[in-house]
């Protein structure tokens, strides 16, 4: 996230808002492989070591009078529960632990991203279409299992008047289909990249204005409250979207 | 003793129990509901635009795999902003049926009661 460039302060601007997002080896060396631990991994574990320490640690009291941590854990259960439960019903309820899964870890994601010098893993296409890959996968297993082949329908516009127009219909439907993982990945991903872009962007105006400086730090201020905002709003986004396209492979048919 | 006063008890604290209930009710979802609206303007944007990068990447593709650039290239970037609006349209049919994302817009307007959303 935003550093502090004051290393290479006077002299112009010097503003590199991308080179936060790069992918580093952790412990020396220039080569990335896949068992290569960089500071993606670095970050991606200390997500789920955060979701732990406030769900598995925070909760073990299982107190009636709830201390701290307990209540926070359980403020967000209930949020999201009720959510699920507005949108996809009762029958939802079933699918709520991966529901809840991927919201705190979304939610850990983007907020230890906020934190200065750390690595935002979300800001990566490969870590959101992942994500919204393996939600596409369990929705379209879901819908098969629960349909069958009946499942294919929602492909076939029925009532449109010929056979020409209904293929035409088909290959649109098809597409549109595939446009929901995309999207559903690009808006956590360009959110979170361009959020933090801009914070670097203004850090590196602080460093070349001298005096000055005090103009882009306050705007550095203002735009990580909005950051933080959203990093909460991206991780609820991305939720709910996740229980609406369940609940379009429950009930099919629109 | 008959029977009638210990009905009469028993309907008076089921009375009790429901009118607890109702007044412990958990208020419907407002934190959510209140961004709703700004993610669903998003949602449609983004929508949009990810048919049309869809159409784009599936024609270049076909045009790679059988060299005809630009046949499939101008059809699939049609067909995809075709499929964009369409998705969008479902959105829209989503929030004006108080379905889906919309269900949560129409839990923030319901004041009283905890008005849980019939689904389907």
């Amino acid at each position: 996230m935003a550093g502090e460039t004051g290393e290479h302060g006077g002299g112009g601007f010097n503003i590199h808002p991308m080179d936060q997002f790069m992918v580093e080896p952790l412990f020396g060396g220039t080569e990335v492989n896949w068992y290569t631990p960089t500071n993606a991994t670095l970050w991606l574990a200390l997500t789920v070591v955060a979701v732990s320490l406030l769900m598995v640690v925070g909760a073990r009291g299982r107190a009636l009078v709830p201390s701290r941590a307990q209540s926070a854990a359980e403020v967000t259960y209930g949020f999201v529960r009720k959510m699920v439960e507005d949108i996809a019903g009762k029958e939802g309820m079933k699918y709520f632990p991966y529901i809840f899964t991927i919201f705190l870890f979304i939610l850990f994601a983007n907020l230890l991203a906020l934190i200065p010098t750390s690595f935002s893993t979300t800001s990566h296409i490969a870590v959101t279409a992942v994500l919204a890959l393996a939600v596409f996968v369990t929705v379209t297993a879901i819908g098969f299992v629960k349909h069958g082949v009946g499942f294919f329908k929602l492909f076939w516009v029925s009532s449109a008047p010929t056979l020409a127009l209904r293929l035409v219909l088909a290959v649109i439907e098809m597409i549109s289909y595939f446009v929901r993982p995309l999207s559903h990945s690009l808006r956590l991903m360009g959110n979170l990249m361009a959020g933090h872009a801009v914070l670097k962007v203004f850090a590196g105006f602080a460093g070349a204005l001298g005096i000055g400086a005090i103009i882009p730090i306050v705007a550095i201020t203002a735009v990580y409250g909005l950051e933080l905002l959203v990093a909460v709003i991206q991780a609820y986004v991305f939720t709910i979207l996740t229980v609406v396209y369940l609940n379009d492979a429950l009930h099919p048919g629109h | 003793m008959s029977e009638d006063p210990f009905s009469e008890r028993l309907k008076r604290l089921e009375d009790r129990i429901s009118a607890a209930k109702a007044s412990r009710a958990e208020p419907v979802s407002r934190v959510g509901a209140k961004y709703t609206q700004g993610s669903l303007a998003w949602r449609m944007v983004t929508e949009l635009v990810a048919g049309m990068l869809l159409g784009l990447g599936v024609g270049w593709g076909l045009d790679w795999l059988f060299g005809t650039r630009p046949v499939f290239l101008v059809l699939f970037v049609l067909l995809g902003f075709a499929a964009g609006i369409r998705v969008m349209m479902r959105t829209a049919a989503e929030v004006r049926k108080g379905k889906g994302e919309g269900a949560l817009l129409r839990a923030s307007q319901a004041e009283t009661g905890p008005a849980r959303p019939d689904h389907e």
